[in-house]
């Protein structure tokens, strides 16, 4: 069975985060706070601007949008970036490529566990108390089908950047500089920390040219869209796709060139 | 044992700087490409505010420039923290191998000593970028320019400065309880990104946390309120110089009794 050999990993993968209970805690009272000083940010902003509805979004829209953002950042943030980089400074990274299975899939199964664990102990939890609270402003319909299969192409496109950018510590090894790098390009053009909606033109236009906002801010506006167009939905899983497809091969592609160029010193 | 005068506490620290300066030089690219990273996070810092206030007048009564003012604040005053006490990140993976008992043994003070260890330089570009904003805003907001004024600046800086630093080494020191603290180092570390924000958007409730049990106003808004808005300074500001030394003071104390109770690994 081919199949089998993955779930094993997943399952040492939920054993393992099951382990570090008390630092689940922290993360969740982190994340309790970020909400906290969020939420009292665009109050202040929404109530000097004035008007209920800025850029097409309300106070409670971009609220749910924020929050919603925050929990997918911990379900989809897997610090691969820090792992990669940390087993070639180790030379770790040899035995991991003598293993019986391509690197990039043995590495993927193995975080794979912690999907698992984040689904159900931080992105649903969130999810249902927004929707019990908010009364409603999250569409429940066929909305939560295509939110999932855009999820599912977020978790690609996210995992095939950073594999990309992990690559990238083969030459430079550098892991802090190239990783702080990252996660600011992809927080800030993602709309995960700003929507995208409140940006300003020129910008907006080039963002959406980019393969950023495919992991936050398409599937959150497929969610957040009570009543979608067809055309619209689909060009946004089209995008989705096309960046799906593309960055996979390209961080593919990248790994096997670089692949040449690995040293590791001793053992 | 007699006790080290000043002087010498300088001349031993010049002379561990340098030789870490040096072992960092003969990573030249790691140093390169860590510093842009910082100045990136610096600019997206720049960039979320910038787009904010293209659709938002002001925040709770502050402006753009005010706004600037405050994070500029805040990045010079997370200077020290950042170049100073780097080391702190490492305390948890020197007691858990066993390495810190090392510093135990030199006749010369033990967190001094531990901290003199690392210098990180890539907060320099952080220093320079927050001197840039300040500066810009400064003329912008028209605050005049007199040497009192400097003066109140480099004196608050250094308090604001004083209470994170505080605040790390205790998170560090909890390491000499519990085995895993980096998570605490890591929440402690997010204070800083909402240290930018004006303590008066929150209600009277979290106005009152984040002043009393977690210090985050003290970072940029206390101090800075005594530059910005001089007809209107809160007693707390002129009590802040006072509030960090006292913070710093029992940061120390708490730090060093962990460390003294340390008994190392028996390796």
């Amino acid at each position: 069975m081919k199949l089998k050999k993955y779930l094993t990993l997943t399952r040492a993968g939920i054993m393992e985060s099951l382990q570090f209970r008390l630092g689940t805690l922290v993360i969740v009272a982190g994340n309790l706070l970020y909400l906290i000083v969020v939420y009292f940010l665009w109050k202040a902003i929404y109530a000097s601007a004035g008007t209920d509805i800025v850029n097409g979004m309300t106070f409670s829209d971009t609220l749910i949008y924020l929050v919603l953002a925050t929990a997918l950042f911990n379900f989809m943030e897997m610090y691969l970036v820090w792992e990669i980089g940390r087993s070639i400074q180790s030379g770790k990274i040899a035995l991991d490529l003598l293993k019986p299975m391509e690197y990039r899939k043995h590495l993927f199964w193995s975080c794979s566990g912690s999907f698992v664990t984040q689904f159900f102990f931080t992105f649903l939890p969130t999810f249902i108390v927004v929707a019990a609270v908010t009364h409603g402003a999250i569409h429940l319909g066929w909305n939560l089908l295509f939110f999932v299969v855009s999820v599912v192409m977020a978790v690609s496109i996210n995992y095939s950047i950073d594999f990309l950018v992990g690559t990238i510590c083969l030459y430079t090894e550098s892991i802090w500089g190239i990783n702080i790098m990252k996660q600011v390009i992809v927080m800030l053009l993602s709309g995960a920390t700003i929507p995208i909606a409140f940006f300003p033109e020129p910008m907006k236009t080039i963002v959406y040219y980019l393969p950023f906002q495919s992991i936050y801010n398409a599937p959150l506006s497929i969610l957040l869209d009570g009543n979608p167009q067809p055309q619209t939905l689909l060009t946004t899983l089209g995008i989705q796709l096309v960046w799906c497809v593309v960055m996979t091969v390209l961080s593919n592609l990248f790994w096997k060139v670089s692949l040449r160029q690995i040293t590791v010193n001793g053992g | 044992m007699q006790r080290k005068g000043f002087g010498f506490y300088l001349r031993i620290y010049s002379k561990i700087l340098a030789q870490d300066l040096k072992s960092k030089m003969s990573y030249r690219a790691d140093f390169i490409i860590s510093t842009i990273g910082m100045i990136f996070t610096n600019i997206a810092g720049f960039i979320s505010f910038w787009i904010l206030f293209r659709s938002f007048p002001s925040v709770g009564g502050w402006g753009y420039y005010e706004m600037l003012f405050l994070y500029g604040f805040s990045l010079v005053s997370l200077t020290p923290v950042q170049c100073l006490f780097d080391n702190n990140w490492s305390l948890r993976i020197h007691v858990y191998s066993g390495d810190f008992i090392k510093y135990c043994f030199r006749p010369i003070n033990l967190f001094f000593y531990y901290q003199s260890e690392v210098f990180d330089i890539k907060g320099l570009g952080q220093f320079a970028f927050g001197i840039g904003t300040i500066a810009y805003s400064w003329s912008k907001l028209g605050l005049g320019f007199t040497p009192l004024m400097l003066l109140k600046l480099i004196v608050f800086l250094l308090t604001a400065s004083l209470i994170m630093i505080a605040l790390q080494n205790a998170a560090a020191a909890t390491c000499f309880w519990i085995q895993n603290s980096f998570y605490l180092l890591d929440l402690v570390t997010r204070f800083k990104d909402y240290a930018k924000y004006p303590i008066t958007i929150f209600s009277p409730v979290f106005r009152f946390i984040f002043t009393f049990v977690m210090p985050i106003a003290f970072i940029a808004y206390y101090p800075s309120i005594v530059i910005l808005r001089p007809e209107e300074i809160p007693l707390l500001s002129w009590l802040s110089p006072l509030i960090g030394v006292l913070f710093f003071w029992l940061s120390y104390k708490f730090w060093m009794y962990g460390a003294l109770k340390y008994s190392g690994t028996g390796s």
